[in-house]
């Protein structure tokens, strides 16, 4: 099998933030975005999530490594300032690479 | 009725009764999280509700007879934070943006307080206009958008720009949000059928009405109880505004709801919504848009102070200065 490598950006963030990040990932040129809802605890409090504004996002992503850095590079430039997030990159490896 | 048996009957509601149970079941760690699609779904249930009846009401009051109160309910909603704002900076000592932010907070409104007084009032028999929760859909919006302006610095020359997308999601959310959507949506349906369309849903809208509040109460007791502890962190001043600020703007809502003609029962309405902070629209919208200032301060005050206050105390302490104030 022909498997080819891409990066896969993984972002917990408020859940209120989930409209602006997506336009963000369209802008830096991703293809598409997988979002659940999660909880959890950091330097920031408890996100409880027993209301929306209190609760807590997940955004997966698949992009070729140069999108990657970009988003990240956003990320941190719009929002990691201001509000409860984190989000890292790891490596994983896809069939089809023009889907991404 | 005194004041006092105003307090009992209101303290002995199911409504009340499953709001404390709630808390005790958070406090004691007991805790019986609804599904988050329940409490979307109890949440959809009671604002289509109150807006098909609100629109029913308006359907066979007519508009002219709602405009000049709900005129007025949009200026309590802008005024509100005008007020409080300075308070906040200069005996609260609050940052620009955690003032604004909380006075965004304390002119919105919350539906399920209003939703609480609509049953105190049907429980003692006290006639209202049921067109009022058209107050309660333009009550929402004014004052989030006055928070913001407050909390950007618009005094001190700050900075406000549309084209900050924090902003311009955050005043699209205001303006048109789920809430404002559904209770707006359903005030319309019901004001194009009327009676005739009421008799079609009450089975479904009206009979279960009640026990679903006490649902939702629960589940609203439980989201309070979590945050007591937050209350520690918030600061005496805060403790204080969250109690005397309901008050202040209850009284001069119940006032100004005379001064345009509504019934005691209406007056004591438009007290509530006045007194009523937000703690579902507001902190969104406040969040996106002024993201420097502190959630922790704004939602523990709205939801662990001014929240339990006014669905105890504050409902019959309006309806007791509705009954005095003459028209």
């Amino acid at each position: 099998m022909n498997l080819h490598s891409m990066k896969l950006v993984t972002i917990v963030c408020e859940s209120v933030l989930e409209e602006r990040i997506v336009e963000v990932l369209g802008e830096c040129g991703a293809h598409g975005h997988t979002a659940f809802d999660v909880r959890g605890g950091g330097s920031q409090g408890t996100r409880s999530a027993d209301l929306v504004e209190s609760g807590n996002l997940q955004i997966q992503v698949i992009a070729k490594p140069a999108v990657a850095e970009v988003i990240l590079q956003r990320l941190h430039a719009d929002f990691f300032r201001d509000y409860a997030m984190v989000a890292y990159v790891g490596e994983v490896s896809v069939l089809r690479p023009d889907k991404f | 009725m005194d004041l006092l048996t105003a307090i009992q009957a209101n303290l002995l509601s199911p409504a009340v009764l499953f709001f404390v149970l709630g808390i005790f079941a958070a406090v004691s760690k007991r805790d019986l999280k609804f599904p988050e699609s329940l409490y979307t779904t109890l949440t959809i249930y009671l604002l289509t509700a109150i807006g098909f009846k609100g629109g029913v009401a308006i359907h066979q009051a007519g508009i002219g007879a709602v405009w000049l109160p709900a005129l007025c309910a949009i200026a309590l909603g802008a005024l509100i934070p005008l007020w409080t704002y300075p308070v906040l900076r200069k005996v609260g000592g609050m940052s620009v943006a955690d003032a604004g932010a909380i006075a965004a907070h304390y002119g919105s409104v919350s539906a399920v307080t209003f939703i609480a007084a609509t049953n105190f009032l049907k429980g003692v028999q006290e006639p209202y206009e049921s067109y009022a929760s058209a107050f309660l859909a333009v009550m929402e919006s004014p004052a989030i958008i006055v928070g913001v302006l407050l909390g950007k610095g618009v005094l001190g020359g700050g900075r406000f720009s549309l084209s900050d997308p924090g902003i311009r999601h955050a005043l699209r959310d205001a303006v048109l949000g789920r809430g404002v959507l559904l209770l707006v949506g359903a005030m319309g349906i019901g004001a194009l059928c009327g009676k005739r369309g009421m008799d079609a849903v009450e089975g479904f809208f009206v009979t279960p009405f009640q026990g679903v509040l006490a649902l939702f109460l629960l589940e609203m007791g439980m989201v309070a109880g979590r945050r007591l502890g937050d209350l520690r962190k918030v600061g005496a001043f805060l403790l204080v505004f969250g109690v005397v600020a309901p008050l202040v703007n209850g009284f001069g809502g119940v006032a100004l709801g005379k001064w345009v003609g509504l019934s005691t029962g209406g007056a004591m309405l438009l007290g509530v919504l006045s007194a009523s902070a937000s703690y579902i629209a507001a902190p969104a919208a406040v969040r996106l848009s002024i993201p420097e200032a502190n959630p922790t301060f704004s939602l523990t005050a709205a939801l662990a102070i001014t929240f339990p206050f006014n669905i105890s105390f504050g409902i019959p302490l309006f309806f007791e200065a509705a009954k005095r104030i003459s028209h």
